[in-house]
């Protein structure tokens, strides 16, 4: 049971002293210094979980904490630590009296004690948790340094700063500063001309061009959307059991869009989450609703529908709180959250806004599991009007031809000829066209002399030990089946060998129609059935016999086309010959001569092809047909039936049918992706007993906790008036959870470092009235993400230098106080990006499907499924092996290899913060992947014919690329000792050159000296690998 | 080096494999030279410090390292291990319904007419000084019985494959969660510094077989750092992925390279003073070292044919089970503290006997040949063997049964897994099922009890290893698990 949740250890709380974040002044702040003691320690027993509450003590409401107990004593008197029970029973000898109790494996320290005191003699002020309080816009601090100040960000940073008694780091220079930012905004690094013009500019606007210049580029909505991907949880596959792909790239490229356009956030937010609500949604809005359906999918075999159904709405429903709220909606799903004022029934009235959602539990394993969107490009749209128009064209000449026949009924003897049944072969010394010959062994056409043939030249004959038998499929035009109709076809068994049992099979979509005589031995269908019919002894042997069967009994009704039939036979020697069916039907080709005649052949069927409107016409009694009526038949008749007309007609239906199947293909081809739609009735949605999806407890209505504000008057009670509550400007989370993420994405670190927890167990904001201010700002702006964004890269904060002495790194290891600019190491598709886009073999291209760049062999198939699409890994060629790494085909069970090395997650689920490690493994990514060896040859390529003449010079400009900066006379001399070493070792084993010159698919055709190549491709390896080339300083 | 420097960066960073920095590279290259070395250094009482996050063990371990046989796709119980001599009175005859109790079933045989009692068509005998019964499919096993416990009495709450695995793997049904081995790389570390602590082998199967995906989240750390998820050896390509310098690039050139890498970063470190730098550096000089270290791993041609043979003929075959049991031997020797090999194809829906007889002999020989050969090097009593998949399958026939041919559907409420050596009492069968093997009578084990279970051999209280991540603090055993006080020794 849950009893045992809070497994809490103070880490959090120890952690923030040793950071030394706690402001040392005598003012002890309750959100601040007391809530993390209490909701590590505490709130397990005594907070808002009412049914683990002990002695009916909550400490997280004052009215509580402060009134008298069950027991007559008083938990906490303001002003007066020394009467408080609390202090008493934290401090108490007695360890059966002491809190909180051994067994929890807690204790509080000294310090935490003395915390308490404190706070209670300053009349233990409680406050509501900080970050569900609305943030308001606070002054800006006062500073000592106030020229250092570039914008208000500054204030509040160096407020702190000159707090705890440091100094800010001098700014960057200009070259670390120009990496940093294009990095940043673009994910790639700046060419060295982009270098030289930043360099070159003294002018005082010349960083905030540049950041204007570089929030212009499309790379930047490339580079902010890969963060996004995180964490609406982008996967080009399911995730679960099969994997199999799955259409989502477009939500991806809409995205990208949303940040190069600088959607408003507000909207951003509500397109996503609700978009298929607004009113007259566009596709695109429709389109962005594919954050919602970017939840892992399954369609094992075996699953309980609601089972799995209940785990993608509660998935949603925490992707929903983390992203926008920042809070851990997990805890709720079984029980009343421990820490954040969140009961399990608020947490099913979030979950009842996704309770509707249409698409089903069992994702079918197929690409484009509905609800989706077409989504087809403006060529798409210009080609299927050109159909279209074409199609119309066709229509219109056949409208025109009808109009010019003039029909005359022949004499009636023809008719009565017509209406007659007759045999029409389909089989005789050759296959029908188009049939797709198969059997056990290949047909055997035999001839006279040395064998029977019954008519024309060749019989087929066939020899077998057991089941044996020959068929064809697809055969075109199909055999069309009408009214009495009598399949047919000539046997002859040779008397010397006979056969058990002989079949015939037909085909009408499905081989479920079989005859057979003789011995009852081959297994297939259900006997006495039309898919096994006994139709009594064999044949006599040692003659041609015409076998018969009616087509009704074998269950092929009128209408049926047969495309496939075969001989099957059990032992024995059998020739078959001429086969078909004895019919009124007219055959391809055939038309009826008389109007008459086919109009008592088309009363005769309970079944035909004809068009209902047709059919109801002819029934009509001739005397009794309207105008409608008699223009109905005649069109339909003189157009397909009329032997005389049908040349006429035939060709333009030909050409209907070809543009209408081009028609279909470029239909097909357009792009479809997962949207979010709901079901007509909505669901009722109960309190799932312990997140068991089949104990339903109390019913619950859609609705927001009650611990924020309401949902804004006149808001739907759907998911868009749950978005709309998000983005409201009195919403005290989503502005301030938005603000942290984007300032972590420059710093390495939010403001608050649990940027997916604003919790009471989330760390306390290092600057919280930062954060504050940035979230208003950002509010007040409308929600403009360029401009906040300008504003963090224009601050004094960001363009400081990131050197570190090592007081600093021991004082603030992660930088928190922001004493110094940021240095960290870059993504994994930052550090790929970059080895291609100094290489120059990166194709910049925007959007698309995802792609398949060099993979090692064998990942995919090591934990594939055999029947899933995505088992086999085959990569692609050209273009796509150096496409930007957010566009490589993301595998959920399997991701890039890697891409992972370098911390970039699976996708499975929402990831608002990488882990960011070093490991050897990405070391030897980084020497050894035939990615990065690739780039090293074409890098060393540019450094040859870019970079000078002399050693010097090239291995400089090589330098330059990655890094940006020139080398140090110390680094150059390191560089050109390599390079010599390398160039002598290569010059000595061309061979070996020749070898590392291979790696990789493209082909370098500029004349260059192979062992020179090789080494400067080795050099361009090491310059790849440095840790500055893959670090953002 | 600037000597503050130099104590940043021995005492803030934590490695890949353990505590690494600079300076610490010569003694984990004497563990090339001599694997024994380390893992016979291992601390073996409590108080003794494990080389991960855990300060201390919380009580003295019996295990020093795992190696977890996982038989993917779920083995049957009924034809392997758990005898039901009565079934055969019951043949074709409905599963009664005072043994299904209304418990809910796959939909795969929910909508079949008939539940019908398969008994299994295999011989069962007694083996050993306890007599434990085991089918004629596992003669070998049945050689080492009394060096195993039996457990019959295993049990999950998933039916289906994905949830299944993903649950006994990392403690939970639904992805995100660490895995084992990363919770136990993440709390003890590895004592061997040129090999990752947790190591995944896959065995290839044989085209046909009836088997499920796995998923790269089964050996994943989930929201722990990311070094600590499992690496796979392959069998082919690369062994690690990666691994091997770029056509035309020797050992020495890459040396040299790596050489003035080196002194660049060096030179960086210099300037920029951040510790990430020399951490850097450290990793670079073991990934060069790696090089070197898993092709000794992985070259068993100096392994004796009489050890060889206790694996049965395919071990000197790349990727076959029986080639990664001793591989799993091998890095045991290293001292890795956790290492699964994967065995996929049990998943017998249909034509078991069939299937199961061309399985069961891969894997019994091996799984018997890696107990034996441990025991024989004084290895058993500190390395934890365990065996079993994600669930059992069921006494009724799913599709049609007849006198020689059943298939068995998922059946999560009784299963059998087996475990030996490192702290497990060895010659014991615990646990019972009803003659049906339907229902546990007697000890069940849950898969949170089993996983709490191993973490104590290894001298972890499965409470106290956790992680904060979103203002929880998470362990593998969620909320729950019991350790099995029974199995020990």
């Amino acid at each position: 049971m849950c009893a045992r949740l809070g497994l809490c250890a103070g880490i959090l709380f120890a952690s923030i002293l040793s950071l030394g974040l706690v402001r040392a002044d005598d003012r002890v702040v309750f959100n601040r210094d007391i809530r993390p003691i209490l909701s590590d320690n505490c709130y397990k027993c005594h907070g808002p979980d009412e049914k683990e509450r002990q002695a009916g003590l909550r400490l997280d409401v004052q009215g509580v904490a402060t009134g008298k107990l069950e027991s007559g004593s008083t938990a906490v008197v303001p002003g007066k630590s020394a009467e408080s029970a609390l202090v008493a029973r934290i401090t108490s000898p007695d360890p059966d009296q002491r809190m909180p109790p051994t067994t929890t494996g807690k204790h509080l320290t000294a310090r935490q004690i003395d915390l308490f005191r404190r706070w209670i003699d300053q009349g233990a002020a409680w406050q509501g948790h900080w970050s569900f309080i609305a943030p308001k816009r606070p002054e800006l601090p006062a500073v000592k340094d106030a020229a250092w100040e570039r914008n208000p960000i500054d204030r509040f940073i160096l407020a702190r700063l000159e707090a705890e008694g440091l100094k800010p780091m001098p700014p960057a220079d200009k070259v670390t500063l120009v990496r940093r930012v294009t990095s940043d905004l673009t994910g790639l690094p700046p060419m060295p001309a982009e270098v030289d013009a930043f360099l070159a500019d003294d002018s005082p606007e010349a960083y905030e061009s540049l950041v204007d210049r570089l929030l212009r580029s499309p790379r930047y909505g490339e580079q902010m959307a890969r963060y996004w991907l995180d964490l609406a949880r982008y996967g080009d596959t399911h995730g679960l059991h099969l994997d199999n792909e799955r259409y989502m790239w477009k939500y991806r490229e809409w995205v990208i869009g949303a940040f190069n356009n600088n959607k408003p956030f507000d909207q951003f937010t509500v397109e996503q989450l609700a978009g298929d609500l607004l009113p007259n949604a566009t596709l695109d809005q429709r389109i962005a609703t594919g954050f919602v359906r970017c939840n892992v999918s399954t369609s094992e075999g075996g699953s309980i529908d609601e089972e799995v159904r209940v785990r993608y709405v509660v998935d949603r429903t925490e992707t929903m709180a983390t992203v926008f709220l920042g809070l851990t909606l997990g805890c709720a799903v079984c029980h009343d959250h421990k820490f954040d004022p969140v009961t399990q029934k608020e947490f099913y009235s979030l979950y009842a806004f996704y309770n509707s959602a249409a698409d089903p539990a069992m994702d079918g394993n197929i690409a484009a599991t509905p609800p989706v969107a077409r989504v087809p490009s403006a060529d798409d749209e210009a080609k299927l009007k050109a159909l279209d128009e074409q199609i119309a064209a066709a229509r219109q000449k056949i409208v025109d031809a009808l109009a010019k026949v003039e029909y005359t009924e022949p004499e009636p003897t023809a008719s009565v000829a017509a209406a007659e049944p007759k045999e029409h072969v389909w089989i005789d010394d050759a296959a029908p066209p188009s049939a797709q010959l198969q059997g056990n062994s290949p047909w055997e056409f035999v001839g006279k002399p040395e064998h029977p043939v019954f008519c024309g030249e060749k019989a087929t004959r066939r020899q077998a030990q057991g089941l044996s038998q020959h068929f064809f499929t697809g055969a075109a035009p199909g055999l069309k089946i009408g009214e009495g109709d009598k399949l047919f076809a000539y046997v002859y068994l040779d008397p010397k060998n006979p056969p058990k049992e002989i079949m015939l099979q037909f085909n009408d979509g499905a081989w479920e129609h079989r005859a057979y005589w003789g011995e009852d031995v081959i297994p297939w269908g259900n006997g006495g059935s039309p898919s096994r019919l006994p139709l009594g002894a064999l044949p006599k042997a040692g003659e041609w016999v015409r076998l018969e069967v009616e087509a009704a009994k074998l269950g092929l009704a009128p209408g049926a086309v047969l495309n496939g039939w075969a001989f099957t036979q059990h032992d024995g020697t059998v020739y078959w010959d001429k086969a078909g069916v004895v019919t009124r039907t007219p055959q391809d080709g055939q038309g009826f001569e008389s109007l008459v005649a086919w109009e008592a052949y088309e009363k005769a069927q309970t079944k035909s092809t004809a068009p209902q409107n047709v059919r109801d016409a002819i029934n009509v009694e001739p005397a009794k047909r309207s105008d409608e009526h008699k223009k109905a038949i005649r069109d339909y008749f003189l157009e397909r039936v009329y032997a005389t007309t049908r040349p006429v007609f035939d060709p333009l239906h030909k050409e209907i049918e070809t543009l209408t199947k081009q028609r279909a293909d470029a239909d097909a081809a357009i792009p479809v992706t997962l949207v979010m739609g709901d079901v007509p009735s909505p669901r009722e949605t109960f309190v799932l007993i312990r997140g068991a999806y089949d104990k339903p407890g109390d019913k619950v209505t859609a609705g927001v906790p009650a611990a924020f504000p309401p949902l804004p008057k006149d808001a739907p009670l759907n998911r868009l008036g749950m978005a709309q509550w998000l983005v409201d400007p009195s919403h005290p989370l989503t502005a301030r959870v938005t603000v942290n993420r984007f300032w972590q994405q420059f710093f390495g670190r939010g403001i608050v470092k649990t940027s997916e927890d604003f919790g009471a167990q989330g760390q306390w904001p290092t600057h919280p009235e930062l954060l504050d201010w940035l979230a208003r700002e950002f509010v007040e702006s409308g929600w403009n993400v360029k401009r906040l964004l300008k504003l963090i890269v224009t601050s004094a904060a960001y363009r400081q230098s990131s050197r570190v002495t090592p007081e600093l790194f021991e004082r603030d290891p992660e930088n928190a106080l922001v004493a110094r600019g940021p240095r960290f190491r870059m993504d994994a598709e930052m550090v790929r990006d970059a080895a291609l886009f100094t290489s120059g073999l990166l194709v910049e291209k925007i959007g698309g499907k995802s792609v398949k760049p060099y993979q090692p062999a064998g990942i995919w198939e090591a934990v594939g499924f055999v029947g899933s699409n995505t088992r086999d890994f085959k990569r692609e060629d050209g273009e796509s092996l150096y496409r930007r790494s957010m566009y490589t085909f993301w595998k959920r069970t399997a991701p890039p290899p890697s891409l992972m090395a370098f911390d970039a997650p699976s996708r499975e689920n929402c990831v608002a913060r990488r882990a960011r490690t070093n490991t050897p493994l990405q070391a030897l990514v980084l020497m050894n992947d035939e990615q990065y060896v690739e780039a090293s040859r074409h890098m060393a390529r540019r450094m040859m014919l870019e970079g000078g003449s002399s050693p010097a010079q090239r291995l400089t400009y090589g330098f330059r690329l990655a890094t940006a900066r020139r080398p140090e006379p110390m680094e150059l001399d390191v560089l050109n000792k390599v390079f010599a070493d390398q160039l002598a070792h290569y010059q000595g084993h061309k061979e070996e050159a020749a070898k590392l010159l291979s790696v990789g698919e493209s082909k370098i055709a500029d004349p260059l000296d192979p062992a020179e190549h090789a080494a400067y491709t080795m050099l361009a390896n090491l310059i790849l690998n440095l840790d500055e080339a893959v670090t953002k300083e | 080096m600037d000597p503050r420097q130099e104590h940043a960066l021995l005492e803030t960073r934590r490695y890949f494999f353990g505590r690494c920095a600079a300076g610490v590279g010569t003694a984990a290259l004497a563990s090339v030279l001599d694997p024994r070395l380390l893992a016979g250094e291992a601390p073996s009482a409590a108080g003794a410090k494990p080389q991960g996050v855990l300060p201390g063990f919380h009580h003295a371990p019996k295990a020093k390292r795992v190696i977890w046989l996982f038989m993917a796709d779920a083995p049957s119980q009924l034809d392997l291990f758990d005898y039901k001599p009565n079934l055969a009175d019951h043949f074709d005859k409905d599963l009664p319904e005072t043994v299904r109790m209304g418990q809910r079933i796959t939909t795969m045989t929910s909508g079949q007419k008939r539940l019908p009692v398969a008994p299994s068509l295999f011989k069962f005998q007694q083996h050993g000084q306890n007599g434990a019964w085991l089918s004629e499919l596992l003669p070998n096993l049945a050689t080492v019985v009394d060096d195993i416990a039996i457990v019959k009495s295993v049990h999950t709450e998933a039916i289906n494959h994905d949830p299944a695995i993903t649950y006994i793997q990392t403690g939970s049904q639904i992805p995100g969660r660490p895995s084992m081995g990363a919770w136990i790389s993440y709390g003890l570390g590895s004592p061997n510094k040129d090999l990752p602590a947790f190591v995944v082998l896959h065995s290839r199967i044989a085209s046909g077989s009836q088997t499920q995906a796995l998923f790269s989240r089964l050996w994943g750390s989930g929201f722990l750092p990311t070094r600590h998820q499992g690496v796979a050896l392959r069998s082919q390509g690369d062994p690690v992925l990666y691994l091997s310098n770029p056509p035309g690039v020797d050992a020495d050139t890459r040396r040299r390279m790596l050489d003035g890498l080196a002194a660049l970063n060096q030179q960086r470190l210099q300037t920029q003073g951040d510790p990430e730098i020399a951490a850097r550096i450290a990793q670079y000089e073991m990934a060069f070292r790696m090089q070197t270290s898993v092709p000794e791993l992985i070259d068993i041609s100096q392994e004796p044919k009489e050890v060889l043979d206790l694996y049965g003929p395919e071990v000197t075959q790349p990727g076959t089970f029986a080639y990664n049991c001793l591989l799993a031997r091998r890095l045991a020797e290293r001292g890795v503290p956790f290492t699964q090999v994967f065995l996929r194809g049990w998943d017998h829906h249909g034509n078991l006997p069939g299937n199961i007889r061309q399985l069961a002999p891969v894997a019994d020989i091996a799984s018997a040949g890696l107990i034996k050969d441990l025991k024989q090097r004084g290895m058993l009593d500190d390395t934890l063997v365990i065996w079993g998949g994600e669930f059992g399958r069921t006494v009724y026939s799913q599709g049609t049964l007849t006198k020689d041919n059943y298939g068995r559907d998922h059946h999560p409420r009784n299963f059998t897994m087996w475990m030996a050596g490192g702290g497990i009492q060895g010659g014991i069968v615990y646990g019972e099922t009803d003659d049906f093997s339907y229902n546990i009578v007697r000890d069940p084990v849950h898969i949170h009890d089993l996983n709490a279970t191993i973490l104590h051999c290894l001298g972890v209280d499965h409470e106290k290893l956790t992680y904060r991540f979103q203002g929880r603090d998470f362990r593998l055993t969620d909320i729950y698990g019991n350790v099995v006080k029974g199995l020990l020794t």
